[in-house]
């Protein structure tokens, strides 16, 4: 029966051919709430550190529409699979990100200083920059035109692989069974994610020069994790040493991974941001 | 009446139509007309995340509440489109990704330059803008519903009736988000009243306009609004609109269809 054998045959003129976006919008995840056993956090609640963290990983993982914008003005909006599945993320992401909300909630007394979502853009240098970033992010990836896609894609994927880490980070620093509950429910949803991100980005260097080019020099001075850049410093460095001081071998297996995409050899992006922050 | 977004975000999902029997579609099936029409909103409904990104590039983002609602809506909006596209398939039509890249590939410079314009003009007049956007949501949920049900009154078709009925469902929330933001920012500032009445005055269209060739929206919208039942339909819209603070007398809906050349009776107003 060597049909049964022999894998299905992937059509090779799309990008991530085995990543089927409808099936995927179909199968979101929403809301957490229902599953997460809060009251577990009366009983034995977290270090002050890993509600900081988490803190952290909320705000950025709350951040899509920020993240939305500068990928919507590009060429990147044209493709309908693309903007499918960003529409599903960014959904999957929401409730992502209100789960560590409810965590955080049962820790009231710790001080964070993570600021929100709402409070993040008050005035200053920042929000002019931000206020007209679009502006420059869509003259300028317009003129260079789809490999752009591909500093998207791979964008996507070198977040999702660091937040991956992180969040397994968290479990390994913070023993407590149902935080491990909520973080790999987090990490099942964020896999497909990867699945995504990682095929398309695979494709999409491995087709164009331009596109490897343009994702090496884009990726040198993208903000990571993907929002981050919204943080305040302290807390980015914080993010960093509270997780990986001691453990820096686990940026460089995330960075193994990126220099194993077409043209990126080479590149340190992770350990580069832990050791600017530390 | 307050808009709560949690238990809008709670309840969001997508529009359900795998339990309708489609193969009443062979029976029944739909006039060529109600495709054009159908293809028409199917296309505006996939292209959401098109209208998503032209808020994005506004301070309209730096909103809790209002990223909550665009996550939702842009979602449950993508939904609407494949549930129309599994209705066009029923018919033999079909409606993929690949396409709908080729029809955002056609939109060419204009489209490319928008953002920047949005951008331009949004950060310039900074967060009284958002109430423009929340008003010009408001217009295109209003017409979206009351095109979802008039075609269903039209086409009395038994399981087009209900599918097009759950979509207006939605919709209607979408309006209530809308118009809620709508009100609150302009009963607060004299001046998002006077930006927002300019706006609409001079570049509201129907929605799809950006997207589609005038031909199409003379057919698609004289197909749904055309003689003196549409003109009923079209005044109410304008009347829902105008009720907004500062925008008293505008009639945005009734010149668009009259710009159009659909005929909806000497009743209208002279274009």
């Amino acid at each position: 029966m060597t049909q049964e054998l022999s894998p299905p045959v992937p059509d090779l003129s799309a990008p991530a051919p085995d990543f089927d976006v409808r099936e995927f919008a179909r199968t979101a995840v929403g809301s957490h709430r229902a599953e997460i056993d809060l009251d577990a956090f009366d009983a034995e609640p977290l270090s002050g550190e890993t509600v900081r963290v988490l803190a952290f990983l909320r705000s950025v993982e709350h951040a899509t529409m920020n993240h939305l914008r500068d990928v919507l003005v590009t060429p990147s909006h044209k493709d309908a699979r693309v903007t499918a599945f960003l529409t599903t993320w960014a959904y999957e992401k929401f409730w992502i990100a209100d789960a560590l909300s409810a965590v955080l909630a049962k820790h009231p007394s710790v001080v964070v200083g993570a600021q929100s979502l709402r409070h993040r853009i008050g005035g200053g240098v920042r929000a002019v920059i931000d206020r007209f970033s679009p502006i420059r992010e869509a003259l300028v990836a317009n003129a260079i035109g789809d490999d752009v896609i591909a500093v998207h894609m791979t964008t996507g994927a070198v977040d999702t692989w660091l937040s991956q880490t992180a969040y397994s980070r968290v479990e390994a620093t913070e023993p407590h069974p149902e935080l491990t509950r909520v973080l790999e429910r987090i990490r099942e949803v964020k896999d497909r994610h990867l699945q995504f991100f990682a095929a398309q980005a695979e494709f999409r260097l491995g087709e164009s020069a331009g596109a490897r080019a343009l994702t090496r020099k884009r990726m040198a001075r993208a903000a990571l994790p993907v929002g981050s850049d919204y943080q305040p410093r302290s807390e980015v460095s914080y993010f960093f040493s509270q997780l990986f001081d001691g453990a820096q071998q686990l940026l460089d297996e995330v960075d193994a991974r990126i220099q194993a995409l077409p043209g990126l050899d080479g590149l340190t992006l992770v350990r580069s941001r832990y050791e600017a922050t530390a | 009446m307050a808009f709560d977004i949690d238990r809008f975000s709670e309840t969001s999902v997508p529009v359900t139509w795998t339990d309708l029997d489609f193969s009443e579609f062979e029976r029944t099936p739909l006039p060529e007309d109600s495709l054009r029409a159908l293809r028409y909103m199917c296309d505006v409904e996939y292209h959401t995340v098109c209208y998503l990104r032209d808020m994005l590039v506004t301070p309209s983002h730096e909103d809790e509440d209002v990223s909550a609602f665009m996550t939702m809506w842009n979602r449950e909006e993508f939904w609407h489109g494949e549930a129309l596209a599994a209705v066009l398939g029923a018919h033999g039509i079909t409606v993929d990704f690949d396409e709908l890249k080729a029809t955002r590939l056609k939109l060419g410079w204009k489209d490319r330059l928008d953002p920047v314009k949005q951008s331009l003009l949004g950060n310039l007049v900074g967060k009284d803008f958002i109430a423009t956007h929340m008003t010009w949501g408001a217009a295109n949920e209003l017409s979206a519903v009351a095109a979802y049900r008039r075609m269903a009154e039209l086409e009395q078709h038994p399981v087009l009736a209900v599918l097009l009925k759950r979509i207006a469902q939605q919709e209607t929330r979408h309006v209530a988000f809308y118009t809620t933001q709508a009100r609150m920012r302009l009963e607060r500032s004299k001046k998002a009243q006077v930006i927002t009445r300019f706006a609409l005055t001079k570049a509201w269209g129907p929605v799809g306009s950006t997207i589609s060739t005038s031909e199409e929206i003379t057919h698609v919208f004289g197909h749904l609004f055309s003689g003196a039942a549409g003109l009923t339909e079209v005044r109410k819209l304008d009347e829902k609109i105008s009720g907004m603070p500062g925008l008293a007398g505008l009639t945005i809906v009734e010149n668009a269809m009259l710009k159009y050349g659909i005929d909806m009776g000497d009743e209208a107003l002279v274009a």
